[in-house]
């Protein structure tokens, strides 16, 4: 219903073509009725509706509910019965109880099939409120860890190797459903419903397998997440995904000595978006991306004032390497911009900083003197007047500048430290005749440089 | 608006094909792809049944028929599913809502339906009482699209005090980002399409007090490429749809005058399919109903004659809310 870059053709079909879809329709149709009728009858650990599901996922991966009775197959009847009770209140649809507010785990279950698997199952861990299905959930594991620990006597033996032939089910087929969304993705790469699926079985993994074992299948994620990003590199869900990935692996123990340490992932991530600019500096996704990681990796590497001067004094040169070669490029002038807002304002009354989710410090270089934020923008304007030589006509150089004279006069200091009023009235006649478009713009800048 | 009665045919807006255009997607039950999106079907009505609202043809579409359908894919829980069997979902919720709201028919969610208490205690379940954003259904997906849409629903049945706005209003601003723009989670890029669903849940409970006007409509106005149409995020392609998302957001702001209004309306009317109806994403692609509501909306918004004139924060005709929340925009 919603078609993107699919080229218009003549919407006349021929009989033959007709005739074609009226086959194909027969067997979507069949497929979905049979699915139906399964989960009329709650049928869900009947294996048949899971290999109906495979088939009509495959031909429509955006068919949302059809994910969702994937799970509940899973939940009932796929999964080792240890890990069914796990998730039994979701067994069946449209429960009407809150998924955010009660433990789930804890509800009584709707569904018979799965009630009985859970009487059998290990004691199922409340997850924590406000548990999203995608948030790693602590004390499960910890709990599991528990559950799989060492044997007292003989029954105890046994019951440990059943346990570790249902873990390694589990494994098997969470791996298989893993890898069954694999070629969907890379077919629909921003099908949210993919996306959301993927989630779910890691956060199952979380859940239900040995917390080393749930890593390493996170470990897995965040490579083919990376796979997902060098096929489109600003692909916005692949993004949100890869952010998702990071905070649970930073969340979880990553020894299997069952240490409680835990490890940032501020300066791999704050690396990965180098080597992202550096195949293509367009790509305003990294650029945010390093805005967001820069305050958390200065403030783990504990830098003092020194060193965060230093920091933003590398990063306007490298945006400015970019600059010198695509001055047109708006990705390098908002990250440009972003290391200029950190000079321009203090957050005083901390009123921007909350603003931007940065928390109360918010800034790069909190305490820089007044002279050292002069000498940061009178060096900015002048490098980037010198553009002008090369780029005359580039209309994004004569708003920074005008933006940047502004903040300065913003600061208290008079704009004539650095440039005349004629040379901004001229900026901004350039504007106009380089971008009409935006008119109605400049005709507000204009009255707000006059008010100044 | 005199230039544009000059504009050659083709640049004329094609009501009639439109209006024929979205009375014929029910009837398209022999084609693959009407099976193929059904998943997408209460929203399709949502979308549909507005943009003949814009075009003046309300009746286009058979009230009682609608009333039905939509009653038809609604749960015991209150939530509704894209179609009858499908699972209840945000997204298919806030659509019913609209839908009923469209067409004054809240009396018969009472009536026949499972009440608009039922209906709105879903939505409000749905919240994350600890960081204030929403679900789009049991399984926990989070996103500002489905805030927005609660805001939207909720507020159109007159039930918003069932959520904890603050809370909701905190995670919106988690959502921001230095560009004055918003993600779809905090920590997200700006995206136009977040923006407007921030903007406008911001707009719904009055709380626009954070939001950096300039330094957004700066961004959304850059949005506009030479062709004329807008893009979503920097470097990236024009798209019709983004003729809403972004300047529905300049409207909230006041800033609309910050692009330029006949270039965006030549690009959407060379999206048009004159012949057939309906709008395209780019000029000369296959048209859908969302493209051609979108379409419609941004021109709608710019004041293109003959339109009815459209509420940026609700996506819903003004006479529409002005009837239901009783202000005047």
């Amino acid at each position: 219903m919603a078609s993107h870059g699919i080229a218009r053709t003549n919407r006349n079909r021929t009989e033959e073509q007709r005739q074609q879809d009226l086959d194909r329709i027969k067997k979507y149709r069949d497929l979905d009725d049979q699915i139906q009728n399964h989960v009329r009858q709650s049928a869900y650990d009947d294996p048949a509706l899971f290999h109906l599901t495979t088939k009509i996922l495959r031909l429509n991966p955006e068919y949302y509910t059809i994910w969702n009775v994937r799970r509940r197959c899973l939940i009932s009847g796929s999964l080792s019965k240890r890990s069914a009770g796990l998730w039994r209140s979701k067994a069946s649809p449209n429960t009407s109880r809150s998924v955010t507010t009660k433990p789930s785990c804890v509800d009584s279950s709707p569904s018979p099939s799965a009630a009985t698997r859970a009487d059998r199952a290990t004691s199922p861990s409340p997850k924590k409120t406000g548990g999203s299905g995608t948030t790693p959930d602590e004390s499960g594991k910890q709990e599991q860890e528990e559950n799989t620990a060492k044997p007292v006597g003989d029954d105890e033996g046994k019951k440990d190797k059943d346990e570790a032939d249902e873990i390694a089910t589990d494994i098997s087929l969470i791996r298989s459903e893993l890898a069954f969304t694999i070629p969907l993705l890379i077919e629909f790469p921003k099908c949210y419903w993919i996306w959301g699926y993927r989630s779910f079985l890691l956060s199952l993994c979380d859940s239900i397998l040995p917390a080393a074992v749930a890593r390493e299948f996170w470990v897995a994620e965040l490579a083919l997440d990376s796979k997902m990003l060098t096929k489109d590199r600003r692909n916005f869900h692949a993004w949100t995904y890869r952010r998702f990935i990071v905070s649970a692996l930073e969340s979880t123990k990553n020894d299997s000595s069952g240490g409680e340490s835990t490890k940032s992932m501020t300066e791999s991530e704050f690396a990965y978006t180098y080597s992202m600019i550096k195949v293509d500096l367009s790509n305003f996704s990294a650029w945010h991306n390093r805005s967001k990681l820069a305050l958390r990796l200065l403030d783990e590497r504990g830098a003092d004032d020194a060193a965060r001067k230093e920091f933003l004094d590398q990063e306007l040169e490298l945006a400015r390497e970019g600059l010198n070669v695509g001055p047109e490029d708006q990705s390098l002038w908002y990250y440009h911009q972003f290391l200029m807002d950190q000079i321009t304002t203090r957050g005083e009354g901390k009123e921007d900083d909350v603003k931007h989710g940065e928390g109360v410090k918010g800034l790069i270089a909190p305490n820089l003197s007044l002279a050292d934020r002069r000498e940061f923008i009178d060096r900015e304007v002048a490098e980037i007047k010198d553009l002008l030589e090369d780029y005359a006509d580039v209309k994004l150089i004569y708003e920074a500048l005008l933006e940047y004279t502004m903040a300065y006069q913003a600061m208290g200091e008079s704009s004539e430290d650095i440039v005349n009023e004629d040379e901004m009235m001229a900026w901004l006649a350039k504007l106009r005749e380089l971008d009409p478009l935006r008119q109605g713009r400049w005709d507000d800048l204009e009255k707000s440089l006059k008010s100044i | 608006m005199a230039q544009l009665q000059n504009l050659p045919d083709e640049l004329q807006l094609a009501t009639a094909a439109h209006v024929q255009y979205i009375q014929s997607l029910d009837s398209r039950k022999d084609e693959y792809e009407y099976w193929l999106t059904e998943h997408l079907r209460l929203n399709g009505v949502y979308w549909g049944l507005t943009a003949l609202h814009l075009l003046k043809k309300p009746e286009a579409l058979p009230r009682d028929a609608t009333i039905d359908y939509v009653l038809s894919c609604q749960h015991e829980n209150g939530g509704f599913g894209a179609a009858p069997g499908h699972d209840a979902h945000m997204l298919y919720t806030v659509s019913a809502v609209q839908i009923l709201a469209l067409i004054d028919a809240f009396d018969e969610l009472e009536k026949r339906g499972k009440g608009k208490a039922v209906v709105a205690k879903f939505i409000a379940d749905l919240q994350n009482r600890e960081t204030g954003t929403f679900a789009g259904d049991e399984w926990g997906e989070e996103d500002t699209r489905f805030l927005y849409g609660a805001f939207n629903a909720l507020s159109l049945m007159g039930l918003l005090h069932l959520v904890d706005v603050d809370k909701a209003v905190d995670h919106i601003k988690a959502c921001a980002n230095f560009d004055g723009g918003y993600g779809l989670t905090p920590g997200a890029e700006s995206h136009s399409g977040q923006i407007f669903t921030c903007l406008a849940a911001l707009s719904i409970v009055g709380r626009m007090e954070s939001v950096e006007a300039d330094k957004l409509g700066k961004w959304l106005s850059e949005r506009q490429l030479p062709n004329g149409g807008l893009n979503g995020r920097p470097e990236k392609q024009e798209d019709v749809c983004y003729s809403w998302w972004v300047l529905s957001s300049l409207a909230m702001i006041d800033r609309t005058h910050w692009i330029d209004r006949d270039a965006l309306f030549g690009f959407i009317l060379r999206c048009q399919d004159t012949e057939k109806g309906g709008i395209s994403d780019r000029p000369g692609n296959m048209v859908d109903v969302w493209h051609t509501l979108f379409g419609l909306t941004g021109l709608s918004l710019l004041g293109y004659p003959g339109l009815d004139a459209i509420d940026p924060v609700y996506c819903l005709p003004k006479s529409t809310t002005e009837r239901i929340l009783g202000y005047k925009k």
